[in-house]
């Protein structure tokens, strides 16, 4: 019987959550959309309001990863409730075409820092291409602001393989550990007494 | 927002009605099909931004959940507990779609409290259309 791993997708509306389920899922994704109201419509026609779900069978042939998209809007932070238990880590998206790119992640970081800080995660740039150096460095910044660690990658949510690679970062990083050892880290600072 | 969606005032109206005629309602909300509120009345204090994004989740699972079984899309959904009963159905008129949803005591029949969600929804369905 191989093992079950839980990954969440995380990040603002129009990030490429969804997206990136459709892309990596073996199964038909569970979609929760509907019609946008507010001015979201300008972004794109509809967006998860429960959640979005997949599933991805491992090299092994017998572990799989279930994929639980999240809501991006704040309204919605309670369905992190809803998945939390068993989560092994999480990929936090960014639309790097956003003018708001960097404060959405910070949004994100924010609601959800206490979690973060217990689970590996990924901060994956979707649609970046031009100065995606620079605002790779801004995301770093702001998960730094944020007394969190994570690294920061390109990615395009369409494509599985870029996905698929961040799945197997993640659990690279699980394995290999993800503990907080930067400076001012309470645990750190236990370790060292 | 559409001009074939009841005004907010419609559905206060509703929402007033049903409560009126039952003391046991607790809140009664009309909320946007992406989870946000649209019209809301309560007798106690209810986190009314999550009622409305709760309600939306809710019943957007429900359609999800019918359409993996291959079963009919859901009119209404049902949702008891020790001490409260939520009611959550659609309100066919539209195309942003709404969600009327009504928290009522456990004393209240689940029955009643259906009936009291689809009473709205068919009154701010029958309203005249406002611009």
């Amino acid at each position: 019987m191989g093992e079950v791993h839980k990954i969440v997708f995380m990040g603002a509306p129009g990030s490429g959550k969804t997206t990136c389920i459709r892309a990596l899922s073996e199964i038909d994704p569970v979609s929760t959309d509907v019609p946008c109201t507010d001015e979201l419509r300008d972004l794109k026609e509809t967006t998860t309001v429960a959640l979005d779900y997949g599933e991805l069978q491992l090299d092994d042939g017998e572990s799989r990863v279930l994929l639980y998209g999240l809501p991006g809007q704040e309204r919605f932070s309670y369905m992190f409730d809803v998945v939390r238990t068993g989560l092994l880590g999480a990929i936090v998206l960014v639309d790097a075409t956003s003018q708001d790119a960097v404060q959405e992640l910070s949004r994100t970081l924010a609601c959800h820092r206490a979690d973060l800080r217990r689970m590996p995660f990924i901060v994956a740039l979707n649609k970046s291409e031009e100065a995606a150096d620079a605002i790779a460095e801004r995301c770093r910044d702001a998960v730094r602001a944020h007394d969190l660690m994570a690294p920061v990658m390109a990615v395009d949510a369409r494509r599985r393989e870029d996905i698929a690679h961040l799945i197997e970062l993640l659990l690279v990083i699980l394995e290999f550990g993800f503990g907080f050892d930067q400076p001012g880290d309470p645990a750190r600072a236990e370790g060292n007494a | 927002m559409s001009i074939d969606m009841p005004s907010q005032r419609q559905c206060l109206a509703a929402l007033d009605r049903a409560m009126e005629h039952c003391q046991g309602i607790v809140a009664g909300m009309f909320a946007l099909r992406d989870g946000r509120c649209y019209a809301e009345r309560s007798r106690a204090r209810v986190p009314v931004g999550k009622f409305a994004a709760m309600s939306s989740s809710l019943m957007a699972l429900s359609n999800s959940v019918m359409a993996e079984l291959a079963a009919d899309s859901p009119g209404y959904l049902l949702i008891e507990g020790r001490t409260h009963k939520l009611v959550a159905c659609k309100v066919p008129r539209g195309k942003v779609g709404l969600i009327v949803a009504v928290l009522a005591q456990s004393e209240v029949s689940l029955g009643l409290v259906l009936g009291y969600a689809r009473t709205c929804a068919r009154e701010v369905c029958e309203a005249e259309p406002t611009t």
